[in-house]
């Protein structure tokens, strides 16, 4: 829904309403590219961002989702309605690995190279517990939060090695069939995984 | 006009639904058969984790 189709959603609440709810993710393949997306998209982007704002009765994730459409109106330097320090993420520090992992996983559109928001320093600062929630959502056949911890897992350092997660994505994508919201995080987490790996192996190189 | 109302009702609607589609609980677990089991044995590679023992299940009642 990317590359002109998300302008043709201009006039359409129900379409506007699922750009909300994708969240940063529509601008992702501009985010992950340097691009800047085409301006009807973006309009439409700005449009959700202040259609579908945050109340005060709004759960935690849906404020941070939120805060991160506004955060990639930032990045890819458009006029955005508030940048900058995000909402409080303590919450998110208290929670056992699973429920971590549950909670990040909503959150997967935040993951993204170069993330800086307190739910990303929450994910850097516990990689191992992300890891045992991407394992236990394999187990679940809770394909879509096992996307969403593979993608953080993407992004952060300090990942055990012996937790197999080039081919676990792999596995996910494969059981989780033509669901789009799995492949979209297991790709732009694979996509991830490829470019940190050339970054690498120029940074070996000049060294 | 009544295209008006409908809009508003329409976008009254999606607000109060937003919040659970950006806040949804966990899915309920399910758990693997023994074809899938193949199938991590057979791309698991050097992945030891996900052929680990399973989790326990939580006890009923």
């Amino acid at each position: 829904m990317v590359g002109g189709t998300v302008g043709t959603l201009a006039d359409d609440q129900l379409g506007l309403a699922a750009v909300r709810v994708l969240g940063a993710d529509v601008l992702l393949p501009s985010v992950l590219t340097r691009r800047r997306p085409l301006p009807d998209d973006l309009a439409v982007f700005q449009r959700a961002v202040l259609t579908f704002a945050p109340g005060a009765t709004s759960s935690e994730t849906t404020v941070w989702s939120h805060w991160g459409m506004t955060q990639t109106l930032h990045r890819l330097d458009a006029p955005a309605t508030g940048p900058g320090a995000g909402p409080d993420a303590s919450w998110l520090e208290a929670l056992e690995w699973p429920k971590l992992t549950h909670q990040l996983s909503i959150l997967a559109a935040l993951a993204v190279p170069g993330a800086d928001s307190a739910v990303a320093q929450v994910a850097a600062d516990r990689p191992v517990d992300v890891a045992r929630g991407f394992v236990r959502a394999v187990r679940r056949r809770d394909w879509l939060q096992a996307a969403g911890a593979g993608r953080w897992l993407s992004v952060i350092d300090g990942v055990p090695e012996t937790l197999g997660l080039d081919t676990g994505l792999e596995f996910v994508a494969q059981m989780a069939g033509a669901d789009a919201r799995v492949g979209l995080h297991v790709h732009a987490a694979q996509h991830i995984r490829a470019e940190s790996a050339v970054n690498a192996v120029s940074a070996g190189g000049r060294g | 006009m009544a295209t008006e109302t409908n809009a508003r009702e329409i976008t009254r609607d999606l607000d109060v639904e937003m919040d659970a589609f950006l806040s949804p609980s966990e899915a309920e677990g399910t758990y693997r058969d023994s074809r899938e089991c193949a199938a991590l044995l057979l791309i698991g590679g050097a992945g030891g984790l996900l052929l680990s023992p399973p989790t326990p299940r939580p006890k009923k009642g």
